[in-house]
């Protein structure tokens, strides 16, 4: 069954249906908002608030509209949410020196190679739209052409800022390298 | 060639999707410039680096959280079928009532109140910060929330029984460290008190976690606590504890004997 025809009957009151897009998505939302935010547990409650958004706004969600784009802006919503509510009260929303110590499970700390630290340090160090233009394109392979629509604008504009953002990330990584 | 075009074409180069033309421009571009080489060999790193990051895995705890939400949200839902009046007009009439009744209640509420009420609105939100940060400590389902009630104590000025009590809780019992150590963050502002500072010396005996071992030590050295240093002794003597922690401990019985 489509992800269009299991939200659809989740928006005629089958709640229990929901749990099928749990499954298919839950992962690829995590690792974009673990990517945003740079923490894990952090990711998890988001994620989590994500689909209960699903279910409460279920019929925020127009019949025949393609289910991909409108959970990823479920997302960017909670992620945009929780940045601005917290972006003045605590000051550490992303601290970049204590990012390895975030994103790893304990267990895996000693395995996190030195490439991949030096990816998030310089991943933290961009703007959070350029950010989060490289998590949905590079980390979470989505088209120019949907990312285009989420965002509201064309596929050439998105190409350009995907390009800066890259050379923007070149520059942060291997100066970070040097140190 | 311009740096910003220069680099977008690169780029283009490298997830392959020039066209014949630009290739052959970019090809050329790179047999003729070493600096442009070096650029090309770096957004090649990065772009890769991405490409091969692997994806992070979230924890049993997410599903089990959902699973936990869903069957709430559809218990609620079979709950919220409710009786309607019909035509709509008896609806409207029902809610004009409604609304009367609670604005005169209103005002006949504010009218006896009004001396107090400066201190009744203070009481309160002293009381709401209070209710909100012990919501955020106790939720079981929520890390992060539980890191940000810690964090919330952290602010208050001095912190009654009950946010003591809920911090030390966290402090020795929550299974996530970044609670543990959010919760010793706080405690540690409000260490002059007695209560408080029995709880942390206490703590040091049953804590197993070694971050949280860590910042406990550096604390009872700063407080100049020499009733740990028999505490102190016994994780220098254990085999069990780790090695950075034992070094710490054993500056920490230098520094207090």
């Amino acid at each position: 069954m489509t992800d269009e025809l299991i939200m659809e009957a989740v928006k005629n009151g089958d709640l229990q249906q929901a749990s099928l897009l749990f499954d298919r998505y839950n992962k690829r939302i995590f690792n974009f908002l673990a990517r945003m935010t740079m923490d894990r547990d952090l990711a998890e409650d988001l994620t989590q608030n994500v689909f209960l958004r699903l279910i409460k706004y279920r019929n925020s969600y127009r019949a025949g509209a393609r289910f991909e784009p409108w959970i990823y802006q479920v997302a960017r919503n909670v992620f945009s949410d929780h940045y601005q509510q917290y972006k003045n009260k605590f000051n550490d929303f992303i601290d970049v020196e204590k990012i390895s110590d975030h994103m790893p499970q304990r267990e895996e700390f000693e395995n996190v190679e030195e490439q991949e630290k030096i990816l998030h340090q310089s991943l933290a160090k961009l703007s959070h739209e350029q950010r989060e233009l490289l998590v949905l394109t590079r980390f979470q392979h989505l088209k120019y052409e949907e990312v285009a629509v989420m965002m509201d604008t064309t596929v050439a504009n998105i190409k350009v800022k995907v390009h800066r953002a890259i050379a923007k990330l070149r520059e942060h990584y291997f100066e970070l390298e040097k140190i | 060639m311009d740096k910003d075009k220069l680099e977008s074409l690169l780029i283009g180069y490298i997830d392959g999707t020039l066209t014949d033309t630009d290739r052959l421009i970019v090809e050329q571009e790179l047999a003729q410039h070493e600096t442009s080489c070096l650029v090309y060999e770096q957004l090649k790193t990065v772009v890769q680096a991405m490409h091969n990051s692997p994806p992070v895995e979230p924890s049993g705890r997410l599903k089990t959280s959902f699973d936990q939400v869903l069957k709430e949200e559809v218990e609620r839902n079979g709950k919220n079928k409710t009786a309607f009046f019909h035509p709509t007009i008896y609806r409207v009439a029902a809610s004009v009532t409604l609304l009367m009744i609670a604005g005169g209640i209103g005002f006949w509420i504010s009218r006896q109140q009004q001396p107090n009420a400066e201190l009744e609105a203070m009481r309160k939100e002293v009381q709401a910060t209070k209710m909100m940060l012990m919501t955020m400590l106790e939720n079981n389902q929520s890390a992060s929330q539980r890191v940000q009630g810690a964090n919330v104590a952290y602010t208050l000025v001095k912190a009654d029984d009950e946010i003591v009590q809920a911090l030390v809780s966290a402090l020795n019992e929550d299974p996530n460290t970044n609670v543990r150590l959010a919760a010793l963050d706080a405690l540690s502002k409000f260490h002059q008190d007695p209560a408080v500072r029995s709880a942390l010396i206490k703590s040091l005996r049953v804590q197993t976690d070694p971050s949280v071992q860590l910042v406990l030590i550096q604390l009872m050295v700063s407080m100049k606590e020499k009733s740990v240093i028999r505490d102190l002794e016994e994780i220098v003597g254990d085999e069990g504890t780790l090695k950075a922690v034992k070094d710490e401990a054993y500056k920490g019985l230098l520094k207090l004997t």
